[in-house]
């Protein structure tokens, strides 16, 4: 029950991100807005991390540098999302985002791209994708 | 509206191809430190990309308000919610639950106007529209899973 908990939150604070990023920009700017949060959100995680210290720079020089640099990527996400909802409202752009994702991550899988091991496609996975595409209609029609 | 199912379905494959990346690094070492780099990594390519784009014009005096600077811990939250929703469910329902309420949030925060959102009214056809996404969401996800896959391995969003 507490774990349900945990996921539903995790979801409502994606979205009230989304929101809270498009009026931030809508007051000083969309570059300005992901610079602003990102920076903030970093000191906060940095301060946790100087407390828990769950990782030591030993272990980050394992990681393949590119991987090390997805984050840089949300800069781009940011940026792309607040317009979404600016143009199309909260409700198609986390619709829309979200199918985007699975089937971005179901061909990473398929293709066993950056590394990770591949996965054989799975009728489920097709009839999942094709059942939130209809959705996404249904909301636009 | 093309532009913004554009930019949408953008941020969608970007968010996917991060998780993978991120869930690279969350391999290695623990979720803070990972979420540390990711935010600080976020946050020298926004700083980076806004001066390419506006100059010294990113800095100019904006009319700020106080919200703004807290609302960076919103990250923070997502992390520290799924880091304890995936530990007592494993990441396929975790995520699953987790896709689920974005996209209900989003239809009740359309619906109210919140923040100072234009309100887009409720119709029925909106509901059933979620509700088909959810059922997509919930047989992608839950349809015969034996292994998680990678986006369901490690989660986090640094939007």
């Amino acid at each position: 029950m507490k774990g349900i908990v945990f996921a539903f939150l995790a979801g409502a604070f994606i979205t009230l991100q989304g929101v809270a990023n498009a009026r931030i920009s809508d007051a000083i700017g969309t570059w300005q807005a992901a610079t602003l949060t990102q920076l903030t959100g970093f000191v906060a995680a940095m301060l946790i991390f100087l407390f828990v210290r769950d990782g030591t720079a030993v272990q980050l020089k394992q990681v393949h540098p590119l991987y090390l640099m997805g984050g840089g990527l949300a800069a781009f996400v940011i940026f792309s999302n607040v317009t979404a909802i600016q143009h199309v409202g909260v409700t198609l752009t986390i619709a829309s985002l979200l199918i985007a994702q699975l089937l971005f991550t179901f061909v990473i899988d398929g293709m066993g791209w950056f590394g990770v091991k591949k996965q054989k496609i799975r009728l489920p996975q097709i009839i999942g994708i094709l059942l939130m595409a209809a959705g996404v209609v249904m909301l636009k029609m | 509206m093309a532009i913004g199912l554009f930019f949408a379905v953008a941020a969608g494959a970007l968010v996917g191809m991060q998780n993978v990346f991120n869930s690279r690094v969350n391999e290695r070492t623990g979720s803070w430190a990972t979420t540390a780099l990711v935010l600080g990594m976020g946050f020298a390519a926004s700083l980076v990309m806004g001066l390419v784009f506006e100059g010294a014009g990113l800095f100019a005096p904006k009319p700020m308000e106080m919200w703004f600077w807290f609302s960076g811990l919103i990250g923070v939250g997502v992390v520290t919610c799924l880091v304890q929703g995936m530990k007592r469910l494993g990441p396929t329902f975790a995520v699953s639950i987790m896709m689920i309420s974005q996209l209900s949030f989003a239809l009740v925060w359309d619906t109210f106007g919140w923040m100072g959102l234009e309100k887009v009214p409720f119709t029925w056809q909106q509901l059933i529209g979620v509700l088909v996404i959810v059922s997509g969401i919930i047989v992608f996800k839950l349809g015969g899973a034996k292994e998680p896959n990678t986006e369901t391995k490690t989660k986090r969003q640094a939007g």
